[in-house]
């Protein structure tokens, strides 16, 4: 009976420790089409724990195009860098930015957008 | 003692034989054809280490067998740009979903982990000057190259 108890208690934990999936709602982006959009560089480096658990950093210095915006915010695509969302599966990302807070994550394959529930302030300044 | 030796010398053997043995990117730089205008190119790489070497999967993208993750190998795949799915035959499947601009080139390094029962290679996008400084110390796995 002990033995079943510890049986459970280790497959709680390796059950616990699989990542979940990254949390996403379908977002229509409005693209900039007409003109090239504002070029951005962070000025702070940012740090942030996805709601998945994985952690993140985003450098001074890292450059952003405004490609379009979504209900969300800004939607701001990296240039000299990449970012990712990762769960269960990693995710390419761009920034999506509010009055200066990382609302989330516009992913571009899967058209959506994944939130991030800390609240992030994020400094760009234009270039 | 004998036996203990003859075992490590096995071991050995075998770990050597599971990495990449092909020329190094210095060396075959030059024949690496120009990225046509039309396409985008995604390099494939999986830095050299003992740990987890005989674990070595096929690479999919988007469902498609393009190459093997082997340990100290790289390999590369010219293609129409797109959405891009990545994933490999292992325990647990962990894909990498990215975009692909014509005249981009990624990087996308294959990287083992601790699975449940045994070890499992997932892949993750890393950026271009990362997978730039990587790749010089693995070697060409992909098909033979002409020029």
């Amino acid at each position: 009976m002990k033995m079943i108890g510890v049986i459970l208690m280790a497959l709680s934990v390796v059950v616990a420790g699989c990542a979940s999936e990254v949390k996403r709602q379908s977002s229509n982006i409005v693209l900039h089409e007409t003109t090239p959009g504002k070029r951005l560089v962070l000025e702070q480096p940012v740090m942030f724990t996805l709601d998945s658990g994985y952690q993140r950093t985003i450098k001074p210095g890292t450059e952003f195009v405004e490609i379009g915006s979504i209900q969300q915010g800004r939607v701001l695509k990296p240039l000299n860098t990449i970012l990712t969302v990762e769960g269960a599966h990693m995710h390419e990302a761009y920034a999506v930015v509010d009055n200066d807070i990382l609302t989330g994550f516009y992913l571009p394959v899967e058209i959506a957008f994944s939130p991030l529930s800390q609240t992030v302030v994020i400094n760009l300044k234009e270039k | 003692m004998k036996m203990i030796r003859l075992g490590a010398a096995l071991v050995m053997a075998v770990l050597l034989s599971a990495c990449a043995s092909g020329p190094k990117l210095a060396e075959m730089k030059s024949a690496i054809p120009t990225l046509k205008a039309s396409e985008g190119r995604v390099y494939f790489y999986r830095s050299s280490s003992m740990f987890g070497a005989a674990i070595q999967p096929s690479i999919l993208l988007n469902g498609q067998k393009v190459g093997d993750s082997i340990p100290g190998g790289f390999f590369f795949v010219d293609m129409a740009p797109g959405s891009k799915e990545v994933s490999t035959e292992t325990e647990v499947e962990k894909k990498l979903t990215f975009t692909l601009d014509a005249g981009q080139t990624r990087f996308v390094k294959t990287t083992i982990g601790m699975g449940f029962a045994v070890g499992r290679v997932y892949p993750e996008l890393v950026d271009n000057a990362t997978g730039e400084k990587e790749l010089e110390e693995t070697s060409y796995i992909g098909k033979p190259l002409t020029k």
